[in-house]
C-alpha cells in the first residue's frame, strides 16, 4: 500500500516483485543490484540509498540471489534495530516529531515479514531453522539493547514488556516470524529450535523472558516438554558432578536455570501442564529401555540410557532451584510411587556413582524438608516404604523390594537428621530468649514440618500404633516438631498422646517424648493438661477418647505412687507434674463425673480419687464438685445395682464404687466446708425419692406416706378441692380430715397401701452398707477436730461429732419438715397429741427409708450429734408410743415394723447416750413381750428423756477415748424411770430371766 | 609472497582478504610467465589463503578473525569480479585452484562454504568463468565434495528461494560443461534410494529439458577430457550416464513408495508428472547411447572405453531387486499398480542395457550380465537381452538394432539380430523363431527418431 506514495526510482521494480519477479532481473542487474547493496550507494546513479531503498535492494537480493542470503538477513538486522530505535524514540518524545519515518520503515518490515513467512510457508524445512534462529538472536540482541531505555519497563514487569515489544512492528514481525517456523520445526526438529531458544533466553536474560513467555504460552505443550528435554540434555552433557552443590547454583548450569524460569513462566497459566510434563518425563525415564520399540514421543531423550539415567536427577535439581515446579510436582509424585515404580527407580539408580546417589539422597532431603504442602503423604510414603515386612502387620501395599526398603530407610533417616540440623540449629539462633520468648522471634522456616503441625494428631495415632521401626522414625519426629513448633506443638502433641495412648506401653512414648522436651521446654505439662481440659470444655472429644484420656492422666498420676513405693526414676517428677496440674483443674474434671457415658463418669472419678486435691480452691468451685461427686455416688450405686441384676460383671461398676467413695472421703477429709457439703448431700441424696429404692426405700409423697401407684389411686375418686367445696369455706377441721387422708376417704375404706416391692435385698443391704462406710469414713477421717492418727491401724477412727451433727441436722431437715415443736427438750408424754400429724409424717418417713435408722445408729455414733435429731426421735417414739397403746395384739411380735423401729430407736438413743445404759437396754426384751408392755417400756424412755434433756452441752470431751461422752451421774437418779422396766420384768420373769442383768442399777 | 604475512595482520578482515587476493594473482601470473613446470602454488600461499580468506586460526592462541555476512558477500562479490576480469584461464584455474582444492586439512570446511557462496553468486549472476572453473573443479575432486556442492546449488535454486529456477536452468547455457558436472553430481547424490535422495521436481524438470534440447551436453566432460584417462581417484563419473540409467529405472519404484503415505490426496501431483519426465528422460538417455558409437568410433575408443562401469550396473540390478522384493513384501497381494511399475523398471534396465551394449558404452558379456540380474523377477524383455547373441558393432553404419513397436506383444525378441551375423543365432535359446529376423530388416535408427515408448503393458 505504502508503496504506492514513495515513488523513486525502485518503485516500479520494487512492486513487480510479489512473487515471480526474479526472472526480470538479468544477470547485469542483478550483479548491479549486489553492487549497490554492498556499497549502499546506487550503482546506476551513483547516489546514496536511504534506508528503504536499502532494505528494499536487500529483499530483492533475497528473493534472487540465494548467496547472499547471510548477508541480506544480516543488513535487516540493522533496519529492525533502525525500526525500534526510531519507535522508542517516538514514544519517548510522544510521538510528536517524525512519526512519517517510523511508519516508512514499518512498511518495509512488512514487506520482509512478508517474504520471510512466503519462504517458510513454501519450504519451512530449509527457511524454518534458518530464520528462527535469526529471529531469536535478533529478538534476543533488540531487546537487551533497547532494554535501557526510559520507556522501556524494567525488566520484571513481564506483562508491560510484552505489550510494549508486541505494539512494535519490528519485534512483533519477527515474534511472528519464529513463531510460524517453530510451529513447522516442531513437526520434525523441535529440539534446534528450543535450543536456540534457550541459548538465547541464557545470553540475554532477563530481558529476553518476555520472548519465551510470549512462545511458551503459544505453544505450551510442546515447548514444556521440548524446555524440559533441552534441560535435561544439557544437564547431562554438563555432567551430573557437582549437581549437589546448592549454593553455586547461580554460576553453575546456565540453562538448567533457564529452563526453571520458563518454566516459572509459564506455571502461571499452565502449571496442569507442566505438571504432566515432569511426570511424563519421570516415569518414562522410569521405563527400562527397549530399543526396539521406540516411545510414541518424538523427543529423542528416552532413547538415550545416559540422559534417562540423569532424567531423575535433572528432575530433582529442578525442584530444588525452583519451589514452584516442586510443589506442582511434589503432590502427584508420592502417588505415582507405587511398588513397581519403586523397584525401577532401583535398578535405575543402582547403575550410579556411590558419591551421585549421596547427593540425590542430600537433594530429596533438602527438598521434602522445604516442601510446603504434601510432606504427610511423603512421610506416610516414606514410613510405609521403609518399615520392615512383617509378619504380624500386613501393610495395605504389597512390601516392596528389601533394597526398595532400606533406601527409603536411608532417606528417612537422612531427613530426621536433616530436620534435627534444622531445628537445633533454629533454636540455638533464637538461644538468647527464654524458650517462651522464643517463639515472637522472626526464625527459620521448615515448610515441611510447618505442615505437618496440622497433622500432629494422625502422627501421634501413627506412633502409638508401636509398629516395628516406624513408632521410632515417628516419635523422633514429633519430637523434632514439638521443638520447632514450640510449647503449642508441643503441648498439642503431649495431649494427642495422652489422648490416645491405650495401654503404659503407649503411654510411656509420653514421657519419654517429655523427657525429650523437658529439657528445653518448661511447663509443658500444665499446659498439656490446660490443652485436654479445653478440649473437654469444647466437647470436641469423642467420649472413648474422654474416657481414654482421663484414665491415662489417672495412670500417670498412680504411676507417682509406684514410684514412690519402687525407686525414683526420672518418670515420677512427671507424674508429680502432671498430679499437680490436674489438681489445678479438677474442678474442670467435676462435671465429667456425670458425663453420660458411664465410661467417661468412672473414669473421671478415677482420676479424681487418685489426683492430689489442690492447696486452695474456691468455694464454688468445691461445693461443684462435692455435689458432682455425691450424684456420682449414686450414680455408681445404681449402676452397680443394674450390673448385678444383669449378671454382669460388676468388677468395673464395683471399681467405680469404691473409687467413688475413695473420692468422696479424700474430698471430706480436704476441708470442713467439703465435708459438710458431702455429709449433706449425701443424706439428702440417700432420702431423694430418686435414689430411695436404692436402700430399698419406698417413694413417698409429700406427706411421707409411700404413694401408691397411679393405677390403684386413680379410682379412689377424692380430692381435697371436693372435699373443701363440700365443707364449706370453715377451715377448721381440727386436723380430722387430714388423719382421714392420711389412712384413706372416709366411705372408701382405708388406702390401699403399696405392697413394697423390694427386689434385690441383697442389693439394698450393699448399698446400705456402702452408704454407711461413705459416711463413716466421711465423718472419721475429717479433719475438723486436727489429724489424729488413731493408735491401733486396725481400728476405725471415731465419728467426728461435727460431722455426725451435720448429718444429724440434714436428717432431721429432711425428715421433719416441719420446724414447729423442734427444741431439743422433750415434753411431757401428753403434749405429744399436738404434733400427731408431724410424728405421723415422720414415722411413715422411717417407714419408707430403712436406710433412716443406719444413719440415726451413724449420728448416735458421732455423740453427741443425736441430740439434734431429738425431734425426730421424739416424734416416731410418740408414734410407736400410740401404736402400742392402740395395739390389741397378745404379741408385740405382730407387729414386726413397730417393734424393730422400737429397738432400733432405743438402742440408737443408747448408743447416742440419750439414754443410760440401763435403760438403752430395754429393746433387748421387747421381743418379748406384749404391745402394752412394751409401750411402758418406751414411756419409761420417754418419762427419762424427758427427764433428762438431750443437750449437747451435757457432752464432754474425753481425750482419751477422742470422743464425747455424757457422764448419767450428774444426772438425777435413774432408778426412778427403771421401776417399770422392774416391774415388767418381774411380771414376764419366766422369759425374761436371762436379761434381768441388763437391767441391774 | 609469504612476507607479505606480517603487512596483512594489522588489516581489518575484508581489506586483508582482498589484498591477498591481488596478490595471489599478480603471484600466479608471474608464475605462468616464468613457465615453471608444474605450475604449483606453493605451500605458504596456501596458508596464507587459508588464514586470509578462509580464517582458519593459525594456532590456538590467535583470535579468531571471522568474517560478518556481509564482508563475506563483498568478498564474494570481490572474486566474482575478479575471476571476471582475469583474461588467461590458465591463471585463472590457477588461482581457482589455489583457493578451492581441497587440502585436507581443517580449513576444508569453510572452504568448501565459501566455494558453495561463490558458485551459487555466479550462477546468480552469471559468471561464466567461475563456472568453467568449477566444472574443473568438480572433475576433479572427491565426489564427496562435488556432492556438496551440488546440494548447496539444489537447495538454494530449487528450494530455499521460489521461483530461482529459471537462473539455474541459465547454466545450461552459460557453461555446459559446468552443466554437464553438474547433473553428474546431482545423479550421484540423488540415488532414490530415500525421500531426502529424490531429485525435487523442478530439477528433474530442468535436467530433463537440458538433456532434450541437447543430448550431447550429458557427453560434454567426456568429449573434452583428454584420452589418458588420468581421471583422479573416486571423482565423479565422466558421464551421468549411469546416474541417469538409475534414475530411469528406480523411478517407477521409488515414486510409488513415496506416493504411498499420501495416496489418498497427492496422487495427481507430483507422480504422473515425474513419470512423464522420466520417460522423456528414459528415451533422451537411450539417445545418447545411440550417438556414442560414432564418437567412441571417433576418438578410436570404440570397445576399449566403458563409459557405463560394469560395478554400477551390478549395484543397480541389486538395489533394483532389493526395492522389487520390499515392494512384494509391503503389498502381498500385488496391485496390478505395483506390477506394472516393477515391470516398467525392469523394461527399462533391459533397454538400457540393450542399449548400452549396443552402443559400446558397455563391456560385458552375456554371461556377465546373467549372473548380474540373475535375482531379478522375471521380465520378458530382460529375458531377450539376456539371451540374446553377443553382438559388438564395429561398423557404425550399421544399425545396432531394428526396434519394433510390437516388439513387446510379438514373441520375437526385439533386439533381433542382423541376418548379417547369422553366426551368432546358434547362441541363443530362442532359436526356433530364426525366421522372424527376416520380418525385421535392417531400419535404420535415426537419431531423433521418436521413440515408441511404452509406459506398461
Amino acid at each position: 500500500m505504502s508503496v504506492v506514495f514513495d515513488g523513486g526510482s525502485l518503485k516500479g521494480m520494487q512492486s513487480s516483485h510479489s512473487h515471480t519477479a526474479p526472472s526480470a532481473l538479468s544477470a547485469q542487474e542483478l550483479s548491479q543490484e549486489i553492487k549497490s547493496f554492498i556499497s549502499g550507494v546506487d550503482a546506476i546513479q551513483g547516489r546514496k540509498l536511504s534506508v528503504r531503498e536499502h532494505a528494499r535492494c536487500a529483499v530483492r537480493l533475497l528473493r534472487c540471489v540465494p548467496a547472499c542470503r547471510g548477508a541480506v538477513l544480516e543488513h535487516l538486522r540493522g533496519v529492525y534495530d533502525e525500526h525500534v530505535s526510531m519507535f522508542l524514540h517516538n514514544l519517548e518524545t510522544e510521538g510528536s516529531s517524525s512519526s512519517g519515518a517510523t511508519s516508512n520503515l514499518e512498511d518495509i518490515i512488512q514487506e520482509v515479514h512478508g517474504v520471510l513467512s512466503e519462504f517458510i510457508r513454501l519450504n519451512p524445512r530449509a527457511w524454518a531453522p534458518l530464520v528462527s534462529t535469526w529471529a531469536v538472536d535478533l529478538l534476543g540482541q533488540l531487546s537487551s539493547k533497547h532494554a535501557g531505555r526510559r520507556v522501556a519497563p524494567h525488566s520484571s514487569s513481564l506483562n508491560e514488556l510484552l505489550q510494549l515489544w508486541m505494539s512494535c512492528a519490528a519485534t512483533r514481525s519477527l515474534m511472528e516470524a519464529y513463531s510460524q517456523c517453530l510451529a513447522a520445526m516442531l513437526a520434525w526438529c523441535p529440539d534446534a529450535c528450543v535450543d536456540a531458544l534457550l541459548d538465547t533466553s541464557v545470553k540475554h536474560s532477563p530481558h529476553f523472558d518476555w520472548v519465551v513467555a510470549h512462545i511458551g504460552s503459544a505453544f505450551p505443550g510442546t515447548i514444556i516438554s521440548r524446555v524440559l528435554a533441552c534441560g535435561l540434555k544439557d544437564f547431562c552433557s554438563h555432567g551430573a558432578k557437582d549437581q549437589g552443590l546448592l549454593a553455586e547454583k547461580g554460576s553453575r548450569v546456565p540453562k538448567i536455570g533457564s529452563v526453571v524460569g520458563i518454566l516459572g513462566h509459564l506455571a502461571a497459566h499452565h502449571s496442569d501442564s507442566i505438571r504432566k510434563e515432569l511426570l511424563r518425563m519421570f516415569q518414562e525415564s522410569l521405563i527400562p529401555s527397549t530399543p526396539l520399540s521406540p516411545t510414541s514421543s518424538s523427543s529423542s531423550w528416552e532413547a538415550s540410557p545416559q540422559l534417562r539415567r540423569a532424567a531423575v536427577p535433572f528432575l530433582l535439581q529442578l525442584a530444588a532451584l525452583s519451589p514452584n515446579l516442586f510443589g506442582a510436582v511434589s503432590s502427584e509424585l508420592v502417588e505415582l510411587l507405587r511398588p513397581p515404580v519403586l523397584l525401577q527407580l532401583q535398578s535405575l539408580l543402582q547403575g550410579l556413582p556411590r558419591e551421585e546417589l549421596d547427593n540425590m539422597l542430600g537433594l530429596a532431603v533438602h527438598l521434602i524438608s522445604q516442601s510446603p504442602t504434601g510432606g504427610a503423604r511423603v512421610l506416610k510414603f516414606l514410613a510405609d516404604t521403609a518399615t520392615p515386612a512383617s509378619v504380624i502387620i500386613s501393610g495395605p501395599t504389597p512390601s516392596p523390594n528389601e533394597g526398595v526398603r532400606e533406601g527409603c530407610d536411608r532417606l528417612l533417616q537422612m531427613l530426621l537428621l536433616h530436620l534435627h540440623k534444622l531445628v537445633f540449629n533454629r533454636s540455638d539462633a533464637a538461644e538468647a530468649g527464654l524458650v517462651g520468648s522464643a517463639s515472637s522471634q522472626p526464625q527459620r522456616v521448615t515448610p515441611f514440618l510447618e505442615e505437618l503441625r496440622s497433622h500432629v494428631g494422625q502422627l501421634c495415632a501413627e506412633t502409638l500404633r508401636l509398629e516395628r521401626k516406624r513408632h521410632l522414625w515417628l516419635h523422633q519426629l514429633l519430637c523434632l516438631l514439638s521443638v520447632y513448633g514450640g510449647p503449642s506443638v508441643a503441648t498439642e502433641t503431649l495431649c494427642q498422646l495422652l489422648t490416645q495412648a491405650r495401654n503404659p506401653e503407649e503411654l510411656a512414648l509420653a514421657w519419654q517424648l517429655h523427657t525429650t522436651l523437658s529439657s528445653c521446654m518448661a511447663g509443658l505439662i500444665p499446659a498439656a493438661v490446660a490443652h485436654c481440659v479445653a478440649q473437654i470444655h469444647t466437647h470436641t472429644l469423642e467420649p472413648r477418647q474422654l474416657r481414654q484420656l482421663l484414665l491415662n492422666l489417672a495412670a500417670a498420676i498412680q504411676s507417682q505412687d509406684e514410684e514412690r513405693k519402687g525407686t525414683a526414676g526420672g518418670q515420677s517428677s512427671m507424674a508429680v507434674q502432671i498430679g499437680l496440674a490436674v489438681s489445678g483443674h479438677l474442678h474442670d474434671f467435676g462435671p465429667l463425673l456425670l458425663h453420660g457415658d458411664p465410661a467417661v463418669s468412672n473414669a473421671t472419678v478415677r482420676l479424681l480419687s487418685c489426683s492430689p486435691l489442690p492447696r486452695t480452691s474456691s468455694p464454688a468451685h468445691l461445693l461443684l464438685l462435692s455435689r458432682a461427686s455425691v450424684t456420682h455416688f449414686f450414680l455408681a450405686l445404681r449402676r452397680r445395682g443394674e450390673a448385678r441384676k444383669a449378671g454382669r460383671d460388676m468388677g468395673q461398676t464395683g471399681e467405680a464404687v469404691s473409687c467413688s467413695v475413695l473420692l468422696l472421703s479424700r474430698f471430706a477429709a480436704y476441708s470442713p466446708l467439703t465435708l459438710k457439703a458431702i455429709l449433706q448431700q449425701l443424706v439428702e441424696g440417700a432420702l431423694h425419692k430418686g435414689n430411695a429404692d436404692l436402700f430399698g426405700g419406698q417413694i413417698a409423697d409429700m406427706s411421707g406416706a409411700p404413694l401408691a401407684s397411679p393405677s390403684v389411686s386413680s379410682d379412689l375418686g377424692a380430692s381435697l378441692l371436693d372435699i373443701n367445696c363440700r365443707f364449706g369455706t370453715t377451715v377448721n377441721f381440727s386436723g380430722s380430715v387430714w388423719s382421714v387422708f392420711h389412712a384413706g376417704v372416709i366411705g372408701k375404706g382405708l388406702k390401699v397401701r403399696t405392697a413394697a416391692n423390694q427386689p434385690d435385698p441383697s442389693g439394698v443391704i450393699q448399698n446400705i452398707q456402702t452408704l454407711l462406710a461413705v459416711l463413716v469414713q466421711c465423718c472419721s477421717s475429717s479433719s475438723l477436730n486436727g489429724s489424729q492418727s488413731p493408735s491401733d491401724p486396725g481400728e476405725p477412727l471415731p465419728i467426728n461429732a461435727e460431722a455426725a451433727k451435720v448429718v444429724a441436722v440434714t436428717l432431721v431437715e429432711n425428715v421433719c419438715p416441719d420446724v414447729a415443736n423442734g427444741e431439743l427438750s422433750w415434753p411431757p408424754e401428753e403434749h405429744a397429741r399436738t404434733t400427731v400429724e408431724r410424728d405421723i409424717h415422720i414415722r411413715r418417713c422411717f417407714e419408707a427409708h430403712p436406710v433412716l435408722f443406719p444413719l440415726l445408729q451413724v449420728v448416735a455414733a458421732g455423740r453427741p450429734a443425736l441430740c439434734y435429731c431429738s425431734a425426730v426421735l421424739r416424734g416416731l417414739l410418740a408414734t410407736l408410743l400410740s401404736h402400742w397403746e392402740a395395739s390389741r395384739e397378745a404379741s408385740s411380735k405382730d407387729s414386726p415394723w413397730h417393734l424393730q423401729a422400737s429397738c432400733l430407736l432405743v438402742s440408737c438413743m443408747g448408743e447416742g447416750q440419750l439414754l443410760p445404759p440401763v435403760l438403752a437396754n430395754v429393746h433387748e426384751a421387747f421381743a418379748y413381750l406384749n404391745p402394752f408392755e412394751v409401750r411402758l417400756l418406751l414411756l419409761a424412755v420417754w418419762e427419762y428423756v424427758r427427764g433428762n434433756g438431750p443437750l449437747p452441752q451435757k457432752f464432754v470431751f474425753s481425750p482419751d477415748k477422742g470422743m464425747f461422752c455424757r457422764d448419767f451421774s450428774r444426772d438425777g437418779d435413774v432408778s426412778r424411770y427403771v421401776a417399770p422396766i422392774h416391774s415388767v420384768l418381774h411380771k414376764n420373769i419366766d422369759r425374761l430371766g436371762h436379761l434381768c442383768w441388763r437391767f441391774q442399777l | 609472497m609469504g612476507d607479505i604475512r606480517q603487512s596483512l595482520l594489522p588489516r581489518d578482515v575484508l581489506s586483508a582478504a582482498k589484498e591477498l587476493l591481488y596478490h595471489l594473482d599478480i603471484y600466479i601470473c608471474n608464475m605462468v610467465q616464468s613457465g615453471r613446470q608444474p605450475p604449483q602454488v606453493d605451500t605458504k600461499t596456501l596458508d596464507l589463503i587459508e588464514e586470509f580468506i578462509l580464517h582458519t586460526p593459525k594456532d590456538r592462541n590467535a583470535p579468531v578473525r571471522r568474517m560478518s555476512a556481509l564482508q563475506e558477500l563483498q568478498l564474494l562479490e570481490i572474486m566474482c569480479s575478479c575471476f571476471q576480469e582475469q583474461s588467461r584461464d590458465t591463471v585463472r584455474q590457477l588461482m581457482f585452484s589455489a583457493l578451492f582444492n581441497l587440502q585436507g586439512n581443517q580449513a576444508d570446511e569453510s572452504r568448501m562454504a565459501l566455494l558453495s557462496k561463490l558458485v551459487s553468486m555466479a550462477v546468480a549472476v552469471g559468471r561464466v568463468p567461475i563456472l568453467e572453473c568449477a566444472a574443473t573443479w568438480l572433475q576433479r575432486t572427491h565426489r564427496v565434495y562435488c556432492v556438496r556442492l551440488a546440494q548447496v546449488l539444489v537447495d538454494d535454486y530449487c528450494s530455499m528461494v521460489p521461483g530461482s529456477g529459471p537462473t539455474l536452468q541459465n547454466i545450461h547455457s552459460a557453461s555446459p560443461r559446468f552443466c554437464c558436472q553438474f547433473i553428474t553430481a546431482v545423479t550421484t547424490l540423488y540415488d532414490l534410494t530415500s525421500e531426502e535422495l529424490t531429485p525435487p521436481l523442478e530439477l528433474l524438470q530442468m535436467i530433463v529439458s537440458w538433456i532434450q534440447d541437447d543430448h550431447r551436453l550429458v557427453l560434454i566432460t567426456f568429449l573434452n577430457s583428454p584420452l589418458s584417462g588420468s581421471q583422479p581417484l573416486s571423482s565423479l563419473d565422466v558421464t551421468p550416464l549411469g546416474g541417469l540409467i538409475r534414475w530411469c529405472v528406480k523411478a517407477p519404484l521409488a515414486y510409488r513408495r513415496d506416493r504411498k503415505p499420501t495416496s489418498s490426496d497427492g496422487s495427481s501431483d507430483g507422480a504422473p508428472d515425474a513419470a512423464r519426465l522420466f520417460s522423456a528422460l528414459h528415451l533422451s538417455v537411450l539417445q545418447v547411447f545411440m550417438l556414442l558409437p560414432t564418437i567412441l568410433n571417433e576418438k578410436g575408443l570404440f570397445g576399449r572405453l566403458a563409459l557405463l562401469q560394469m560395478e554400477s550396473v551390478a549395484a543397480l540390478t541389486s538395489d533394483l531387486s532389493r526395492l522389487l522384493d520390499q515392494a512384494d513384501k509391503h503389498t502381498h497381494a500385488a496391485t496390478a499398480d505395483a506390477h506394472a511399475a516393477s515391470q516398467l523398471a525392469l523394461d527399462r534396465l533391459a533397454q538400457a542395457l540393450q542399449v548400452a551394449m549396443a552402443s559400446g558404452a558397455l563391456l560385458c558379456s552375456r554371461e556377465d550380465l546373467r549372473a548380474i540380474c540373475s535375482r531379478l523377477p522375471h521380465n520378458n524383455l530382460l529375458q531377450l537381452v539376456l539371451s540374446g547373441p553377443v553382438m559388438y558393432y564395429n561398423n557404425i553404419h550399421t544399425p545396432p538394432l531394428a526396434y519394433s513397436p510390437h516388439a513387446a506383444h510379438s514373441p520375437i525378441p526385439s533386439h533381433a539380430a542382423i541376418p548379417t551375423l547369422p553366426a551368432h543365432t546358434p547362441h541363443t535359446p530362442l532359436a526356433t523363431h530364426p525366421a522372424s529376423h527376416a520380418q525385421y530388416p535392417a531400419q535404420p535408427f535415426m537419431s531423433g527418431m521418436p521413440f515408441p515408448f511404452r509406459p506398461g503393458h
